[in-house]
């Protein structure tokens, strides 16, 4: 079933926005395409965080990015975290809506953290399912991101980004296109990501993020704490040559530096975008 | 449905929470046992550094009395103690006070759980409802014989916080750009009233007469009762300034008779 959901379009380039620079954001008005927020950061009835987002949401187009719905999880999908995101996507009327392709609880355990599914038949089978059911239950296409990983399973039986490719063919969703993450997982078990690129249909991707990560011994680890890399710009360039210009941001949660360092990576973001774009 | 999924997801979980039980991973790992543990290692990292994060948003006095290092120490054993069942972390740390209230290393501090029990009500104002406009004005039209049927509608998130210890002293000594003295007289109980004023949460200490009118109030009880529960717990409970501090602070946003 491929469901025909109507969405808003956003284009250009936007940040996560974090508190510390809620109020900067909001006195400056920087010219960015869109901002993204945890979508579970907002799981609140009221207050100043709650505040905070509304003021967002009159000023820009807003994208809902989940962390902990826990699309993979085998034994359930948790309904009522499922619950809180409709009344915030219905409260918010996001922009676009996404979530990660992971499971991070099991057993009536949560570990709030994005971990690594088997891309075999049986996950995607399952995904599909989970994917069908969280798009009726909000009315709406959701994109899925690929995620950075640091173990590869045995029954791996394809790429990860052959499984996306085929789960947006079976449910209609997006796919949010993680650059440093798929070149975080190019390093970590040794693949070329621009075959992994030719993998996708571009009319799938909907979104594209840009972020740092650190080097941990002999693995690279997703941080978002520090600026894009240079081999992630070029992987960008090429995905702006391949799959034209995609909403895209730059992602920064941890030691968060001033905002106009956010800004000036979404600005070289925008300079690629434009250059690749006309080239192509 | 095969659930050859479930499974793994249940290893993947042992191996997190034990380290000595990676091995139970690893079979399902592409790469040797070495390695898996190095990785492995990483996703546990992570998992711990989630409860920190969110332990430490919603206890930062707790965090700032026994230090970052000690903290996430204190969240990696309470994690294991009472793991996370949400992927909305908001929801945890519920359990805290009681992990505090046994946990060996911190019982030279017996007021640790019950400044955590003050920080979590805080927490919860914190997302609370905005209160809806209310003009107490009105309670002013109601007729003094009908006034001990008032059923007083409280602001979201107010809470009472009883306690045998200087419980609001020590959150007030460690709120951002307090600069006053130090001095807490250890032996001083006090009871804590944790509200939100607009987008502020508000802590303030308040007599047991009046924390026991306020959760009998919030526990639907009209006036006249709410009034007679908290004489009966203090017989120097002064209605008249309870209410007109109640009305001043917006504590109450509505009623109904």
């Amino acid at each position: 079933m491929t469901p025909a959901f109507s969405e808003p379009q956003v284009t250009g380039t936007g940040i996560g926005l974090r508190q510390p620079h809620y109020r900067e954001v909001f006195e400056r008005r920087p010219a960015l395409a869109f901002l993204e927020v945890h979508s579970e950061n907002f799981f609140l009835e009221g207050g100043a965080s709650m505040h905070a987002l509304e003021r967002a949401r009159d000023a820009y187009p807003v994208s809902l990015h989940g962390v902990g719905l826990s699309l993979g999880s085998a034994d359930r999908l948790a309904d009522e975290h499922l619950a809180k995101l409709k009344r915030l996507v219905d409260r918010v009327e996001p922009a676009l809506v996404s979530e990660h392709l992971c499971w991070g609880a099991v057993s009536g355990v949560h570990f709030n953290d994005l971990l690594p599914l088997p891309h075999t038949g049986e996950t995607l089978a399952l995904l599909a399912a989970r994917i069908d059911h969280v798009q009726s239950t909000l009315g709406r296409r959701i994109l899925v991101e690929n995620l950075s990983s640091y173990v590869a399973f045995r029954d791996d039986d394809m790429s990860e980004t052959a499984f996306l490719a085929e789960l947006a063919r079976r449910t209609g969703c997006g796919l949010l296109l993680d650059l440093n993450n798929l070149y975080v997982n190019a390093v970590n078990f040794g693949f070329d990501p621009i075959e992994r690129l030719a993998e996708l249909d571009g009319n799938a991707i909907g979104e594209i993020h840009l972020a740092g990560h650190a080097v941990v011994d002999d693995c690279l680890v997703d941080t978002h704490g520090s600026v894009v890399c240079d081999p992630v710009w070029g992987l960008y360039a090429h995905a702006c040559e391949r799959f034209g210009p995609k909403p895209t941001l730059i992602e920064w949660d941890t030691d968060l530096p001033a905002l106009d360092v956010l800004l000036s990576q979404a600005a070289q973001a925008s300079e690629i975008a434009q250059r690749e774009v006309a080239r192509a | 449905m095969p659930d050859t999924l479930l499974n793994l997801q249940c290893d993947f979980a042992t191996a997190l929470r034990d380290r000595d039980r990676t091995a139970a991973l690893a079979p399902w790992l592409a790469g040797d046992a070495a390695h898996a543990e190095r990785r492995v290692a990483i996703y546990r990292a992570n998992m711990v550094a989630a409860a920190d994060k969110a332990l430490s948003a919603a206890y930062p006095v707790i965090r700032q009395v026994v230090g970052p290092e000690f903290f996430h120490g204190l969240a990696r054993e309470y994690q294991r103690a009472t793991p996370s069942t949400s992927g909305d972390l908001h929801e945890f740390g519920a359990a805290f006070d009681t992990f505090l209230a046994r946990f060996e290393h911190v019982q030279d501090m017996p007021w640790l759980p019950d400044v955590a029990r003050l920080e979590w009500a805080a927490h919860r104002a914190y997302g609370a409802a905005d209160a809806p406009g209310w003009d107490p004005a009105s309670l002013a039209t109601v007729d003094p014989d009908a006034q001990p049927a008032i059923r007083f509608q409280w602001t979201p998130g107010l809470a009472v916080v009883t306690s045998t210890r200087p419980i609001v002293r020590i959150w007030t000594l460690h709120q951002p750009g307090y600069a006053g003295d130090f001095s807490v007289a250890w032996e001083l109980a006090e009871t804590a009233l944790v509200a939100r004023d607009g987008f502020v949460v508000t802590v303030a200490a308040c007599t047991l007469g009046e924390a026991a009118f306020v959760a009998a109030s919030q526990a639907g009880h009209p006036l006249g009762d709410a009034a007679e529960a908290a004489l009966q717990q203090d017989p120097h409970f002064d209605l008249g300034a309870l209410l007109g501090r109640a009305l001043r602070d917006r504590l109450v946003c509505g009623f109904t008779l």
